[in-house]
């Protein structure tokens, strides 16, 4: 079932100026329901509209973004409405933190939605789970954390307003192999227990083979391709044409493919091409 | 002899609670960031300095560059002892002209509105003849691949270009080591590319000494020397095919190989050895073949 | 959009004016300023438009550009005719007498010309100025002129630097502004209703993130300025040097000559022989304003 569907949405940036860019040309597409979808392309290729787009920060210039079949574009003035339902965390999301405490600012969404106070104390104990900060910290100032814990806290700011989709741009830009562990993980956690949809924008091909069900590639102000992620990763030579990579291990399989060697299965995480080599191994009879 | 340029003995560090800087990431500043470390690094040679967020990394960078004291210990840059109590401006100045930096972020160090004048800030500073800067400028922006947006304003480029513009701006001021203290980590990895290029061309065509500060794994693969830094200390030093055959110690250390060298180690636990060198794409793969190509 | 202002931008070019040493500039645009406020007759205000126009021609600026610029101050031009309309007295009938309101054809006349006025100095001075002169070598022109000043221990320098960073970081902070309310507005921040104070109290959340991250971009660009060798102006020099040339004093000759035709044309009047001061042309073009 479909969450989130965009219907040939175009976006012009400053229509009618000297500095006119179009940066979504006809964009139609589907976000599954309860799935993790990856958006990725290059600077510059719409993606990062496409998120402001689907958070309400941006208005289409033509076409149609339904949730759950409705225009979120309906009722104008209600727009805020959409924002707590498509909660988006931004790149460096650590700088738009300013309350005096950990645990004022990941209510600060939470209050703004008028909840009553315990059941904003609720989200936010909720939400600080989800990313691993423990009550200690709750109490501190968010500017005495260092960057990596910033980061946690200005998720937890938005999985508080406890979103049904969840959009993420680069998440864990900047982050060591076991920060982006942490990080991911836990969104894998949060669609897992709300039945979330979540999208998560990001440059590692390695993370989005790791933890995506679905990958949206964009180029050029459009969709370029979009499917399962091993229907995206199994052919290396497609986002090649765009200039992108697919994860080094997959890249690895697909030589040994071209070498003759027939392996089978999910071909884009080290787990799977471990397991279909060993599976090889076994066909060949040793 | 060789030369060596940057040499430390038993160098350690520790922040101040309360004022101290926090690393970038995931910092914890009770603990001592740096201890014990004793490095030598040669004249033209390519290293990377690799550890996890926070794991003190940053801190020896800025220790080099003097932007902070050591604790205690030693640190020698081409035989000079940098720590000596009677340095004086100028001697740090010195020290500053043959130890360039560039930065994470690349808008925090671009100064000036237009790119040839930001290049120009350093040989200006040096007190250059006016046609010694110009030449220099000119030269760092053909190295750095800027020359066609040299008028351009700094503001309109794209993160990798800005930052190639920075490289520039410590290029022209002809230093022996340049230090990337994180450079890539906001960029996008067309931009990564980008510098990952020109690190690799001062290297190997300008003779420059590179240190390169990151946690990409793929990154410390393509330098000539891995040195991996855990809790403030080395943990691991030397040439990249010797660092990454350790996969379960950078596992604990909450780094990783190389995927090619991860698939490697995963099979090997299997019970399926194939080649403990292989390190680099092409190698795994070749590795790969020979061995399955024979059963 | 702020960023697409374009009063006050630099246009990069190769004209005669794109040339001119900045500092000859800044002193030909206060020659400018004195002149248009000197202007006290029709015939001084045609030599003023003459003048304008040639620049803006010498300067290469496509008339779309200036026209553009003109917009956001069309308000005050507005703001400024209609109340010289209103306030400014007459001898003889009113033409228009209605309740308090007496509109003389002094005031019209007044109100045109103290329009024109403020158009002729906004298109002056930012032809001469702003849209030709890189931000930079403004700074130094500025520093340059001031540099006397040092001698009184007037830290010239630093001020000139301090500029040059501002200008750097202007569209830096306007960027960052905008991606901090963005963020905010995702998280239900409201920014545009409720009364004053729920309004003030709404910026909060845009302040403290600007002003931090403000002070950080400072502390580190301090730090890799000091990598740079950055240590003020002692034994600093420049890549570029200003230097006046040949067509400097040729722009200087041109600017007493014009400043000197405004002063002359302004009093020369009264000193007219009797017949033709009396002509209708006359009376016109040297119509006290």
């Amino acid at each position: 079932m479909n969450k989130i569907e965009i219907q040939n949405v175009s976006y012009t940036y400053s229509k009618g100026t000297p500095f006119q860019m179009v940066a979504l040309n006809d964009v139609s597409v589907a976000f599954e329901k309860g799935k993790i979808t990856g958006l990725i392309g290059h600077t510059g290729s719409g993606k990062s509209t496409l998120v402001h787009m689907l958070n309400g920060l941006y208005r289409p210039t033509s076409g149609r973004i339904l949730l759950d079949g409705q225009d979120i574009w309906e009722k104008p003035k209600e727009i805020s409405k959409i924002r707590y339902r498509v909660g988006l965390v931004m790149q460096y999301p650590e700088y738009q933190l300013f309350d005096d405490t950990v645990r004022l600012d990941i209510g600060f969404g939470p209050r703004n939605q008028g909840l009553s106070e315990q059941e904003v104390e609720e989200r936010v104990k909720e939400a600080a789970e989800f990313v691993g900060i423990d009550d200690e910290m709750l109490e501190k100032s968010p500017f005495e954390l260092s960057g990596g814990q910033k980061r946690r806290v200005a998720i937890a700011g938005i999985i508080a307003m406890r979103p049904e989709v969840l959009v993420l741009d680069e998440p864990a830009a900047g982050l060591d192999p076991r920060g982006r562990r942490e990080i991911l993980g836990g969104l894998v956690r949060y669609v897992e227990r709300n039945d979330a949809t979540v999208i998560l924008v990001s440059h590692s091909m390695e993370d989005m083979a790791l933890y995506c069900d679905n990958v949206v590639v964009m180029s050029h102000s459009q969709v370029y391709r979009s499917g399962t992620v091993r229907e995206i990763f199994s052919d290396a030579d497609v986002l090649a044409d765009i200039g992108l990579d697919v994860p080094a291990v997959a890249k690895i399989a697909s030589a040994l493919r071209h070498e003759g060697i027939e392996l089978e299965g999910e071909l884009y995480t080290v787990e799977g091409v471990k397991r279909a080599i060993i599976e090889y191994i076994g066909r060949s009879g040793k | 002899m060789e030369d060596i340029i940057i040499k430390t003995v038993g160098l350690g560090f520790t922040y101040d609670d309360g004022e101290g800087e926090t690393n970038p990431f995931d910092g914890k500043r009770e603990i001592p960031a740096l201890s014990d470390v004793n490095l030598e690094i040669r004249a033209g040679e390519y290293v990377a300095v690799l550890g996890h967020n926070g794991s003190g990394k940053s801190t020896f960078a800025k220790l080099l560059n003097m932007i902070l004291t050591p604790t205690v210990g030693k640190i020698y840059i081409d035989g000079i002892d940098i720590t000596d109590e009677g340095f004086t401006e100028d001697d740090v100045f010195a020290v500053r002209r043959k130890v360039g930096m560039v930065f994470q972020n690349p808008d925090n160090q671009l100064v000036a509105t237009v790119v040839e004048e930001d290049v120009a800030f350093g040989p200006e500073n040096l007190g250059l003849e006016r046609e010694e800067i110009r030449r220099r400028v000119d030269e760092a922006l053909a190295v750095a691949g800027m020359t066609e947006y040299s008028s351009h304003a700094p503001h309109k480029l794209s993160g990798g270009q800005k930052q190639r513009v920075a490289i520039a701006g410590i290029i022209a001021m002809k230093p022996r080591v340049i230090i990337f203290d994180e450079s890539t980590a906001m960029l996008d990895p067309r931009g990564r590319q980008e510098v990952l290029d020109i690190m690799e061309r001062l290297n190997k065509e300008e003779g420059i000494t590179v240190l390169n500060i990151t946690h990409y794994m793929d990154e410390a693969a393509r330098a000539d020397r891995v040195v991996v830094i855990n809790d403030g200390r080395v943990e691991l030093d030397g040439a990249p095919k010797e660092v990454f055959r350790e996969v379960e110690r950078l596992h604990e250390m909450g780094l990783e190989a190389p995927q090619g060298k991860e698939l490697l180690h995963a099979l090997e636990c299997e019970g399926i050895a194939i080649d403990s060198e292989a390190l680099h794409e092409e190698e795994c793969i070749a590795a790969l073949v020979k061995y399955l190509k024979r059963i | 959009m702020i960023t697409d202002m374009t009063l006050g931008q630099f246009f990069p070019g190769k004209s005669v004016i794109h040339r001119l040493d900045p500092r000859t500039k800044l002193i030909l645009t206060i020659v400018f300023i004195v002149a248009t406020f000197l202007a006290s007759n029709p015939v001084t205000f045609l030599l003023l438009t003459v003048c304008t126009v040639a620049l803006v021609m010498a300067s290469g600026i496509s008339l779309g550009t200036i026209l553009k610029g003109i917009k956001p101050i069309i308000f005050i031009l507005i703001f400024t005719a209609i109340l010289n309309v209103f306030l400014t007295g007459g001898v003889g009938e009113p033409l228009v007498a209605f309740w308090i309101i007496k509109i003389y054809k002094e005031g019209i006349i007044r109100a045109v010309f103290m329009a024109l006025r403020i158009l002729i100095l906004i298109v002056g001075t930012s032809t001469l100025l702003t849209y030709t002169t890189s931000p930079i070598a403004l700074t130094d022109g500025i520093e340059s002129l001031l540099s006397p000043l040092k001698k009184i221990k007037v830290p010239v320098h630093t001020f000139a630097m301090m500029m040059t960073i501002a200008l750097r970081f202007i569209p830096t902070l306007v960027e960052e502004t905008e991606k901090i309310m963005n963020a905010q507005k995702s998280r239900g921040a409201d920014f545009s209703s409720g009364g004053l104070i729920k309004k003030a109290k709404a910026l909060i959340p845009i302040l403290i993130p600007l002003f931090v991250s403000a002070f950080k971009r400072a502390d580190e660009l301090a730090t890799a300025m000091e990598c740079r060798c950055y240590r003020g102006d002692k034994n600093r020099t420049k890549l570029v040097k200003l230097s006046y040339k040949g067509r400097d004093a040729l722009w200087f000759v041109l600017s007493a000559l014009f400043i000197g035709g405004v002063i002359v044309l302004g009093f020369v009047a009264g000193y007219m022989p009797e017949e033709l001061a009396s002509t209708n042309l006359f009376r016109i073009m040297f119509y006290p304003i």
